[in-house]
């Protein structure tokens, strides 16, 4: 029993932070139709952003605000500058554009940061004694504070995406880019909203994990995170903004199961394991659990 | 238009006005100088790298290595249009086949070559197989899959692996066999010659197989698959060859790779982030021709080393990536690709009888 409920806590932390980054992959994929693969690293960076911000004697609260504009910021000058200019050519294009800010903000962060670990404080009071009991298991600060910005970040999405027009905008170009010009909807406006929205979700669940991260703030934190999102991403279908979240929820809680009941993979082999339930889950499903099945004309 | 508009063979056409063009015919003493050229410098070349102090040959063997791998990647990413970021652990699948067989078995290396191949076209058959139902970015995942899950094996199989230590290969199973002449100091031109060796015939299957049946399949799948399969392409089995083909290929690399090295780890040269280093070469130089490898392997290699003289330390990888972004914007064909779009601009290749060719006097009548 304690270990379920302790492996529960974890699963749905992990799960929350796959969730918002894999939603925020699905926003850029609804517009532009690629995967952002530069997502996890701009998190990464906005995060150490936050960190200076933090180290200069400002509340971690103005730390996740600064670093959530900030990827805004950048998710647009990203598709504005470097991405929208080879969209048209090809897919391949885009794809090494983003693998070359993959390198290049991870570098950049080694450049003005080092490569040392940092600590960033948690959201949340996150001392020994800072922890709410429920049952036999504990729910400290960061979690609880993970858990929050989860649910805040989905309810403010859920208020875009239902009843606003930038929403609705969002959502006529992700169903029909040219029907939705055609209707006068400003297209590229609504593609750059979309990368800064995306940059500034991942910004957002940078600042919320990194206190929870094993490898904590240094320039691994990402990777790992980053590809267990991608999985949810793909898992949940990629234009699925519920399955991205179901699925990012799914990827934690099964990681954190298979580390707590399964010895025989759990010391190794966790990630291996939710990898293969993944891709067979694709086999029966192959445009993910809710990915829209395209039709296609020859 | 230019190139391929038919004209009746006997009336003699003339190349279209504009920029000056050299016509070159198929089998004329022209084209037969220009090929005899081309071979003359590279064997130029070769002699020139034999003769390179012993580090700088080790990173033209390095070199020599990725592309090959970069090859293998190009039958799967560039012909068949299947995006891979597992090529990593192809790579490391041909690797820990001969460091295992190797260390364990105290076989000849040279003996270890065939069966890396073998093992590289089983697991790329294997990777292949879900082709036959995930399609596109939802493809990927399971190269993704792949790649995460490849360093993750090695350090569970501790065993044979080593684990996370890794293996390492003696070094007097890596000098040159006795057949060669070569001494035990001239190891260097050995794994020189003998990556060269694998990527020239690396490079040659893959050009016969893009002249082949199976290779228009592959661009048919590519360009549109569900016309494809209409016009009767097996679309499941042309996905699963072109992933074993490459995956031998690529093992094949990894083998080498690890003579070379003499030194295996999981987290050394087989993660998702060699797997994106292969994919930023191979995309540099151009997918779906057959110089763009090359071309891209040594971009990979060599533009970090390059960097490394002019800034220090991260600077290089800052500078890097935004290389990586100037170069698609100025090139997005690749390097190969645009060099061949300029070299077509300023040469007209035409087959024996083709309109443009001079015809000989007695063959008109």
């Amino acid at each position: 029993m304690d270990v379920l409920l302790e492996r529960l806590i974890a699963g749905t932390t992990d799960g929350a932070i796959y969730a918002l980054i894999a939603l925020s992959l699905v926003v850029v994929f609804r517009g532009t139709g690629t995967i952002n693969f530069a997502q996890g690293e701009i998190a990464l960076f906005t995060t150490f952003v936050a960190w200076s911000v933090v180290t200069r004697g400002m509340p971690i609260w103005v730390a996740l605000l600064v670093a959530t504009l900030c990827g805004f910021v950048i998710g647009v000058v990203v598709e504005r500058v470097c991405v929208r200019p080879v969209a048209k050519r090809s897919d391949m294009a885009v794809l090494i554009v983003l693998l070359g800010l993959f390198t290049a903000f991870n570098s950049l962060d080694g450049l003005i940061w080092g490569g040392d670990t940092k600590v960033l404080p948690s959201l949340l009071p996150n001392g020994p004694d800072d922890y709410l009991a429920a049952g036999s298991a504990r729910i400290y600060g960061d979690t609880a504070a993970v858990w929050i910005g989860t649910g805040v970040v989905l309810l403010l999405m859920i208020i875009l995406f239902r009843f606003t027009r930038t929403g609705l905008h969002m959502r006529a170009v992700a169903n029909n880019s040219e029907a939705a010009a055609l209707a006068g909807v400003r297209v590229g406006r609504v593609l750059s909203f979309s990368w800064g929205l995306a940059g500034a979700i991942g910004s957002a669940a940078g600042v919320l994990i990194t206190p929870l991260a094993p490898a904590q703030l240094s320039l691994l934190t990402m990777l790992t995170i980053f590809i267990s999102a991608c999985a949810a991403a793909l898992l949940g279908g990629l234009d699925s903004l519920v399955g991205a979240v179901v699925a990012g929820l799914a990827i934690g809680l099964m990681e954190a199961f298979i580390i707590g009941y399964v010895p025989g993979l759990g010391d190794h082999l966790s990630e291996t394991a939710v990898l293969t339930i993944i891709v067979i889950v694709l086999l029966v499903r192959p445009t993910g659990l809710f990915g829209t099945k395209k039709l296609e004309r020859v | 238009m230019t190139t391929t508009a038919p004209a009746p063979a006997v009336e003699p056409a003339t190349l279209p006005r504009g920029r000056r063009r050299l016509l070159v015919v198929a089998g004329s003493p022209r084209h037969t100088v220009l090929i005899t050229a081309s071979w003359l410098v590279v064997a130029l070349l070769v002699v020139l790298a034999t003769g390179l102090a012993d580090y700088q040959l080790g990173r033209v063997t390095n070199a020599v290595i990725i592309a090959t791998a970069i090859v293998g990647l190009n039958v799967v990413t560039g012909y068949t249009g299947l995006l891979s970021v597992g090529h990593s652990a192809l790579l490391g699948v041909g690797a820990y086949t001969t460091g295992v067989l190797v260390v364990k078995l105290n076989l000849q290396p040279m003996i270890t070559i065939p069966v890396a191949v073998v093992a590289g076209v089983l697991v790329g058959a294997f990777v292949g197989l879900p082709t036959i139902r995930i399609r596109g970015l939802y493809l990927a995942m399971v190269t993704l899959a792949l790649a995460v899950a490849f360093p993750e094996i090695l350090q569970a199989a501790t065993g044979l692996t080593g684990g996370a230590a890794g293996l390492v290969v003696s070094v007097r199973y890596l000098f040159p066999p006795e057949w060669t002449g070569l001494t035990r100091a001239q190891r260097p031109i050995w794994m020189f010659l003998l990556s060269l060796t694998a990527l020239a015939v690396c490079m040659l299957i893959v050009w016969w197989m893009q002249r082949s049946r199976l290779g228009r399949d592959m661009r048919a799948v590519r360009d549109h698959e569900a016309a494809a399969e209409s016009f009767g392409v097996n679309v499941a089995r042309t996905k699963v060859v072109a992933f074993a083909l490459s995956g031998g290929i690529t093992a094949l690399a990894g083998s080498m790779l690890a003579m070379y090295v003499g030194a295996l780890s999981p987290a050394g040269s087989f993660t998702i982030l060699k797997a994106i280093e292969l994919l930023s070469g191979l995309i540099l130089g151009g997918v779906a021709t057959q110089l763009g490898p090359l071309v891209g392997a040594a971009v990979v290699v060599y533009l970090p080393v390059l960097l490394a003289g002019v800034v220090n330390g991260q600077g290089a990888g800052v500078l890097f990536g935004l290389l990586l972004i100037v170069i698609v914007f100025v090139m997005p064909e690749g390097i190969v690709g645009r060099l061949n779009a300029g070299w077509r601009a300023r040469v007209e290749f035409v087959p024996r009888g083709h309109p443009y060719a001079p015809t000989p006097r007695r063959e008109r009548a």
